[in-house]
């Protein structure tokens, strides 16, 4: 999953000792010529135009093949352009690079992708599928792939080669491996991939930014220093032209991009704390800035700053696990009555200021194909909850004596783990202990099977927009979170399995609906909340086309139609 | 003098050798793992094994503590764990800032403290004594990072002053440089105010006065060399943590140094940044400490360093 790194947070709950200054505060005003207070901005596009984001911390790489999180990939996304990309609207795949949608072969197995004709690197030279060819495999490559190699396993012999030991094998070894990876550019504009078995769920994959074309040379030239300015050349919209570690990145426009950019210049500054990134949002420092739910009734008690106000969808489900190997948690009537024993509304409204959604329907969240409002099995229901509970072994009730609840802490982890201790006190009866470890040691934890913790904080957010990086990636037998609850079911991984291999779209979803109403009965999980989240905007900043999927970027999947009007 | 401090600057090798050792095995005890960034999507087993060879973190901890000190010695520091970024480049770019905020913090603090606290010494129990007294005390126990919030949203918000963010021109540093040297010059001013009110109570003060000097004189020549003795003990672990970076400053106005930098490898355990920037870190306060023994031997000639 894809990682929303917020900045450090510890600090943030200290800061309510400083708002009593700020309450005493003149809400400050900003009178400066041309700002506006609203509306009435006239929408003359500025072909200068210039954005000030924040992008948080520093980002620890932006290497295609190497980034996992929001923070990385965004600033590679500037950069860089895939054979595909989802579109801004209805989040499909559709092409990018890629002239036309790839020719699937009747088998399913092989996937043919043309090149655009035309298409420059930044710097003039010609992307070629030679170039696609180069990044897919080392995506795949044991000595530079990142986390996310494992979405390219679906490939012929990605996975074999991308689990060797450099270090134990022989090269001999290692290049036999890479020569049997079925990704090869058959031409200089087209590539083929070649499946392990049918997968539907590639075309999405396509577009990941594991697969965005690094030249070779640039990668050769500058070792470990490449994603410097000198040598990050990419074939995306914005060029990288500054990187002031720890202070910003500076991108500008591409104008060998085969798309006209509106926008001159992208400064992505590295502000961690949420509040002092409001107040250079004030300031006029930041064009764009996410609202934290401790500064959202600031903003909504300042009437500009209220109509500057932006809903953002989100593409995370977070919830509670359960370690199902063992009492108490072995019994699915005690699973069950912890899961209708949560009131996810009041979590919503109390504990989140009314930011993110009750997960009111499965696993997977609104917005994205498979939710399921119709899967009602864990709604809130503290009377059948409590039936549920008498119901179970007595084997299991007597694991409920001592239960803890384990999570990574930080201090807004810390109180989400109170109200839940607290729902669970109040509507079932059972008292949980709490149990915060540090984040470094917390997957450590999982590794001792039956030892488990037995109750543990959990989420997931899509990497690509498709049932199968939720149901399949997540909860098949051994997947991540089955491997972490021990969940293995039969009925539900027949049905997931079944449903990657689809090819038709509407048995697929169908067979998907099965799977994940079958995953919520079981439940080896809680779903809690879908995220979501708010940002404030500059009333300058025109076009922006929301996407639950946008790294963090908003507007990214319709770049070109963002404009800055003169102010 | 000379030999003294050769001897001193020698004995700064075995020092930094066993702060390696002491922060290489607490660093090696903390739980957990730098490849876990993510504890919501660990990476496969087959992954964290094949980055724990890349780096040599599979061999016995002793191993790695040899091969560590080892290649320092060739001036290898290492590449960030979690950065793939050479230690050295991370540290030499982040060091500068954080040293130049913090220069310029130390020489404020001075230039407000020592002042500060000779005359409300000189002026004991006056108006400008009590002012003075308050002004320590608000430095010192409110928070730099409450300090910090009321500064952006009073000076840049309101009376938009200065810039919030950011570094590089003299506007991004007034804020952090001022709300950083606070505390420091509270503290010292406290320091300078009471050597001085016990320096100016010793007999050869009375001497000095009743030999005819002017009040002046007497302060400047006499007074004020033995009352810094105690100050100069305080400035030099003072301006070593100055110069090594405030975190809360550092994060608050997002000023590209090594404090920020430091905490972060801390908590993602990135082992060669931890190290390096640590031992840097010595360094500095073993320098600093020298300094200030040197310092002594200069404003008071019966503390004898040699020997």
């Amino acid at each position: 999953m894809i990682s929303h790194r917020i900045g450090t947070s510890f600090v943030a709950t200290l800061l309510a000792a400083s708002l009593l200054v700020t309450a005493c505060q003149q809400t400050p005003s900003v009178d400066q010529p041309g700002a506006t207070q609203g509306g009435g901005v006239a929408g003359q596009a500025d072909p200068n135009g210039e954005i000030l984001l924040n992008t948080g911390g520093e980002p620890d790489t932006i290497d295609p093949q190497k980034a996992s999180f929001v923070n990385e990939i965004a600033q590679a996304a500037f950069v860089f352009e895939g054979l595909m990309t989802f579109d801004a609207k209805t989040t499909r795949p559709v092409p990018a690079a890629a002239a036309k949608m790839p020719e699937v072969s009747a088998d399913g197995l092989k996937y043919k992708y043309t090149v655009r004709d035309g298409l420059k690197y930044s710097d003039g030279t010609r992307l070629t599928a030679k170039n696609f060819e180069y990044s897919f495999l080392r995506g795949c490559d044991p000595t530079e792939s990142g986390d996310y190699a494992f979405v390219l396993y679906i490939v012929v012999g990605c996975e074999a080669w991308n689990t060797m030991d450099p270090r134990k094998a022989s090269p001999a070894e290692l290049a036999a491996a890479k020569a049997k990876v079925g990704i090869k550019a058959t031409s200089d504009l087209e590539i083929e991939f070649t499946l392990t078995s049918p997968a539907p769920f590639f075309l999405p994959v396509s577009a990941l930014w594991i697969g965005w074309p690094v030249r070779e040379s640039d990668v050769k030239k500058g070792g470990d220093r490449w994603t410097e300015p000198v040598t990050y050349i990419g074939n995306g919209p914005f060029k990288l032209v500054e990187w002031r570690h720890n202070e910003k990145l500076v991108f500008e426009r591409n104008d060998n991009y085969r798309k006209k950019i509106q926008i001159k210049r992208v400064t992505k500054l590295m502000i961690n704390e949420a509040s002092v990134a409001l107040a250079a949002y004030r300031n006029n420092e930041l064009d764009l800035v996410g609202v934290a739910p401790t500064d959202l009734r600031t903003v909504q008690a300042d009437a500009e700053l209220k109509a500057q106000l932006v809903d953002v969808a989100g593409s995370c489900t977070s919830y509670y696990g359960f370690n199902v190997r063992r009492p108490p948690f072995n019994d699915a009537n005690i699973r069950l009555a912890f899961a209708k024993s949560i009131d996810r509304d009041a979590l919503v409204r109390d504990l989140q200021q009314g930011i993110g959604k009750a997960a009111d329907g499965g696993f997977i969240p609104p917005g994205f194909p498979g939710y399921d409002n119709t899967d009602t099995a864990q709604k809130f229901d503290p009377a059948a909850a409590k039936t549920l509970l008498e119901a179970a072994s007595p084997a299991s009730k007597a694991g409920l004596t001592g239960l803890k609840y384990t999570f990574a802490s930080s201090s807004i982890a810390k109180t989400r783990a109170e109200w839940a201790q607290n729902q669970w006190k109040t509507n079932l009866g059972v008292t949980v202990e709490l149990d915060p470890v540090q984040s470094t040691a917390y997957s450590a934890l999982f590794k001792k099977g039956q030892e488990a913790p037995q109750l543990f904080s959990l989420g997931w957010c899509a990497d690509f927009p498709d049932q199968q990086n939720w149901h399949s990636t997540v909860w098949l037998t051994g997947g991540l979170s089955a491997g972490r609850t021990g969940y293995s079911s039969k009925p539900f991984d027949d049905l997931a399995k079944q449903a990657d291999r689809e090819p038709d779209p509407a048995k697929r979803d169908a067979l998907y609906l099965q799977a994940g109403k079958q995953l919520s009965k079981d439940a080896p999980a809680v779903w809690a909340t879908y995220d979501s989240g708010k940002r404030v905007q500059k009333p300058w900043i025109k076009g922006v086309i929301d996407n639950p999927m946008d790294y963090g970027i908003p507007g990214f999947f319709a770049l070109e139609s963002i404009f800055v009007v003169k102010h | 003098m000379l030999k003294y401090t050769i001897r001193r600057l020698l004995l700064v090798i075995p020092t930094l050798f066993f702060v390696a050792l002491i922060t290489f095995a607490l660093a090696k005890a903390a739980p957990g793992s730098p490849f876990d960034r993510n504890p919501d999507k660990p990476p496969k087993q087959e992954v964290i094994d094949r980055w724990n060879r890349f780096y040599g973190l599979d061999k016995p901890v002793h191993e790695q503590f040899i091969m560590y000190v080892i290649n320092v010695a060739k001036l290898d520091f290492g590449l960030s764990v979690v950065r793939q970024r050479p230690v050295v480049d991370i540290i030499g770019q982040g060091f500068p800032v954080t040293a130049q905020l913090g220069i310029q913090a130390l020489l404020l603090a001075l230039a407000v403290a020592l002042p500060l606290g000779v005359i409300s010494a000189l002026k004991q129990n006056t108006a400008i004594d009590y002012i003075s007294l308050f002004f320590a005390t608000v430095g010192t126990t409110i928070p730099s990072f409450v300090m910090a919030i009321f500064f952006i949203y009073f000076f840049a918000l309101n009376l938009k002053l200065f810039p919030i963010t950011g570094w590089g021109t003299p506007q991004h540093m007034v804020m952090p440089t001022v709300i950083l040297a606070m505390g420091a010059s509270a503290f010292l001013a406290r320091i300078t105010r009471a050597s001085m009110l016990e320096a100016i109570r010793q007999d050869y003060v009375r001497t000095a006065r009743s030999k005819g000097l002017r009040e002046q004189v007497v302060v400047v020549s006499h007074v004020l060399k033995n009352a810094l003795i105690p100050v100069a003990t305080v400035v030099g672990p003072a301006a070593a943590g100055l110069i090594t970076g405030s975190f809360i400053i550092e994060t608050f106005f997002s000023v590209p140094g090594m404090g920020r930098e430091y905490v972060r490898s801390i908590l993602a355990l990135d082992y060669p940044v931890i190290m390096g920037t640590t031992l840097l870190y010595a360094f500095f306060i073993i320098i600093a400490n020298l300094s200030v023994d040197l310092v002594y031997g200069m404003l008071d000639p019966r503390i004898k360093v040699a020997k």
